[in-house]
């Protein structure tokens, strides 16, 4: 019994939903923003709102819950965001049934954005329209008579502009007085179905109406409150009334789309400014044959510049904060246990984190400006083309960017791709693209191995970090090609994207995205890192005591009037004897001969081994295993410690030219995100995906790190 | 009668009809639809996608997509 047919469950609680709903771009997440306070991202690319966001707001005495829904051009799904939005308003997400619906319009595209509204009256909920985007209709020569649709459509309307926080008042007005109304239906539909079939299906499943017979037939194949038996008298009795659904889909459309245009004739007026749009003529530069590709690439290499060059001053001061504060904590705390896992597991351990405070923020704050300005979707159909030899699309190119910065929102944004191949080849290569969690490993593998100097004005560091992103891209384009090839779907890739207007970035929501998006990397990646960091310090402090005596039993003590290189001496064959003996060391040790090729010792393989739950645990791994053992006293900062590492057998430096390359390429290309998993266990809905992802990026990253330490060596 | 995909830049065309096809319904969801006057803004630098302004959105198309849109070319 389809129940969901009819989702006006009336409600006499106070508290009550609402959700929002509109074309991509129209302003919804903007609306939202001011209505709830709560800020967040805002972007400018169909797709960026990717999962559902709420709000709890309270308006005079009651409480309601504020919906921010995904764009879309249609209630008929074409795309895995669409769903989302199909489910909530047809009353299948059990959780997020809405009250009342508010449908964001773009003033000057009414056509398309009443398209939606209309499908929505069609559904008979209560519902009231923004009319957003007063400003740049009114640029556009674009008026609308309020009370001439109101009177067609029988809906409330407001007009706004968010932008500027017009209108919203009149909202939240609005939503707290519940004054939204339940649509009479735009279509006839009678004139598309035909009246036996409408009525015999009402009768076998109770309906109300024949749109809702209508919605029945349209959604049936994934509706999952039919059992087999309904389904299959569903479609008998479409066959044998000769009923054809797609052509009845186009014949719907149209007619829709004809219905709009009437009412538009008598609500709208244009006035054609004969103005060139800025946007044109912007695109013609930003799209330009030549000069398209070089801004780009110019956008990418400023982008990088800034996030190595820049950061760096706070970079230092952070590095040095922490080394100072953990030699000033030494010196006043009573020697003891608690103190050195202050100061060598602790301190050392949150410095790592809070190191990366600085390129995090950069690196979020360009994106931001990307998305927010508009050129994301530019950059979509920059790139089409030559994504598609490599089983990609345009819209690829989002998600692969947004895994500059994370691989998880770049999964999450790839479900506005609608075709399933190129979505699941964009989700198996996301993670090859070097995320931000590699760059605290690129930054002090390539301090180590690359001299800080100077080609023309670029950095020579900041050019082989340049180089680590484009392998990470290499890799991404490699990767696809061959899953392209294995792959074997059907379904035929397409893209129709729209590009909205350039816009000025809203700077204060851009500093908002900085802000917040490096708290949640100090909270969730920090508190992974701080974890692990006071683990391995209580594993390398302690180990089975007879390892340990047996350790030290071969180091010959020195008299004690022997000379102080002597006693030093003494002294560093200890603590790293005592290293050796841990509990970790035994790991490092256990692994060393599997890693030896590529060449590691065993400290890098404990490192290996703790950053397969998150890779940014490498630095503080590092640092808490360098630092064990070692004076705090002297203020090395990691970099420093890590480039007077020696092996204890041969002299050499443990992290010389070959080694450090060589890890950086098994960083680049090694799965170690447990999050990530997780996410690519949702989207493909199941672990065979991760699985493979797992076993291919692990294999790719031991066979490349081997080739590049052979190379070098 | 010719197709979108062979409009000229900054050209305009009045759609006839869709041709049948997996994705008619999709193109006539965001717009394009028989009686609409379109035109070609931009041609990606690789000559693909095409980016047409319906009303007063762009829309990037790929040319096989175009390729489904019956016009008549205006001059
Ligand atoms: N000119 C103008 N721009 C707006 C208005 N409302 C939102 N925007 C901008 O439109 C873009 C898309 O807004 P967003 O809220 O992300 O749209 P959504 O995709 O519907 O959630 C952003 O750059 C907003 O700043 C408005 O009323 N006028
Ligand atoms: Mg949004």
């Amino acid at each position: 019994m389809p129940e969901v047919l009819t989702p006006e469950t009336p409600t006499q609680q106070s508290t009550f939903t609402v959700a929002l709903i509109g074309n991509p771009n129209v302003g919804k997440t903007t609306i939202f923003n001011s209505l709830t306070g709560l800020r967040q991202k805002v972007g400018n690319y169909p797709g960026v709102t990717v999962d559902k966001r709420f709000a709890n707001i309270k308006l005079g005495k009651q409480e309601a819950t504020i919906l921010d829904l995904p764009g879309t051009y249609s209630i008929y799904p074409n795309s895995e965001d669409e769903v989302i939005v199909h489910r909530v308003l047809n009353g299948l997400d059990k959780e997020n049934k809405p009250d009342f619906v508010l449908a964001v319009v773009d003033m000057s595209s009414m056509e398309r954005g009443l398209f939606l509204v209309t499908q929505i009256m069609d559904l008979g909920l209560p519902m009231a329209i923004v009319l957003n985007m007063e400003d740049s209709a009114e640029e556009q020569g674009i008026k609308v008579k309020t009370h001439a649709l109101y009177k067609s459509l029988g809906v409330p309307i407001i007009q706004s502009n968010a932008r500027s926080n017009k209108g919203i008042n009149g909202i939240s007005e609005l939503i707290e007085k519940k004054m939204f109304e339940k649509p009479q239906p735009f279509l006839n539909i009678q004139e598309l179905l035909p009246e036996s079939l409408s009525i015999a299906i009402q009768e076998k499943f109770h309906l109300k109406n024949t749109y809702q017979a209508y919605q029945l037939i349209r959604f049936h194949e994934n509706e999952p409150l039919l059992d087999e038996g309904q389904r299959e008298w569903l479609e008998n009795q479409m066959d044998s009334s000769g009923f054809n659904i797609k052509q009845i889909q186009l014949d719907e459309t149209q007619h829709r789309y004809e219905g709009i245009q009437t009412v538009l004739d008598k609500a709208v007026e244009k006035t054609d400014l004969g103005r060139k749009r800025l946007t044109d003529k912007l695109d013609s530069i930003f799209l330009h044959k030549i000069g398209g590709y070089a801004i780009f690439l110019g956008i990418l290499l400023v982008i990088f510049q800034s996030v190595f060059a820049w950061s760096a001053v706070p970079m230092d001061l952070i590095d040095g904060f922490f080394a100072s504060l953990s030699s000033s904590i030494a010196k006043l705390l009573p020697a003891g246990v608690l103190t050195n896992l202050i100061t060598e597991g602790i301190i050392p351990g949150i410095g790592g984190v809070v190191i990366f405070i600085p390129q995090i923020a950069l690196l979020f704050a360009f994106l931001g400006i990307l998305e927010d300005t508009g050129y994301m979707s530019r950059v979509v159909f920059l790139m089409d083309r030559i994504m598609r030899p490599f089983g990609l699309n345009g819209k690829s190119v989002v998600p692969l960017i947004s895994g500059i910065a994370c691989a998880i929102p770049g999964i999450m944004a790839t479900r506005n791709i609608g075709n399933w191949k190129d979505r699941l080849i964009t989700i198996m290569v996301t993670p090859l693209m070097s995320c931000s969690a590699r760059l605290p490993v690129y930054v002090i593998l390539i301090g180590i191995a690359v001299p800080e100097s100077y080609i023309g004005p670029f950095n020579l560091q900041a050019i082989a970090l340049l180089g680590m992103y484009l392998l990470g891209i290499v890799a991404v384009l490699f990767t696809s090609w061959i899953l392209k090839l294995i792959l074997n779907f059907k379904e035929k890739s397409y893209l129709m994207v729209e590009m909205p207007l350039y816009r000025l970035p809203r700077w204060k929501d851009v500093l908002i995205t900085m802000y917040s998006k490096s708290k949640t990397f100090v909270f969730a990646a920090g508190k992974v890192i701080l974890t692990i960091s006071v683990i391995l310090w209580v594993l390398a402090s302690y180990g089975p005591s007879s390892a340990r005596e047996e350790a030290i039993a071969n180091i010959e003590v020195p008299s004690n009037d022997a000379p102080q290189e002597v006693q030093d001496d003494y002294q560093s064959q200890l603590a790293s004897a005592e290293l050796e003996s841990s509990y970790i060391g035994i790991m490092g040790k256990f692994i060393e001969p599997a890693i030896k090729p590529l060449g590691y010792d065993w400290k890098i393989g404990i490192a290996l081994i703790t950053s397969f739950a998150a890779r940014e645990v490498f630095v503080s791994t590092i640092a808490t295993l360098y630092s064990v053992g070692t004076d705090v006293e002297d203020e090395l900062t990691i970099q420093q410690k890590l480039e007077s590492e020696i092996k204890p057998e041969t002299g050499e430096k443990v992290f010389n030219l070959a080694t450090a390359f060589s890890l950086i390429v098994f960083y680049a290309f090694a799965m170690q995100c447990m999050s990530t998993l997780a996410v690519v266990y949702r989207e493909t809905k199941g672990w065979k995906w991760p699985i493979i992802q797992t076993v291919y990026m692990t294999a790719l990253a031991y066979v490349s790190a081997w080739v590049v330490y052979q190379i070098l060596s | 009668m010719s197709t979108a995909d062979k409009i000229e830049q900054g050209k305009m065309a009045v759609i006839e009809s869709i041709t049948p096809s997996e994705l008619s319904l999709h193109l006539m969801e965001m717009g394009f639809l028989p009686g609409k006057r379109i035109s070609l803004l931009q041609r990606a630098p690789l000559k693909d996608p095409l980016a047409f302004k319906l009303e007063n959105t762009v829309i990037a198309l790929r040319k096989s997509e175009a390729n489904l849109i019956n016009v008549k070319l205006e001059n």
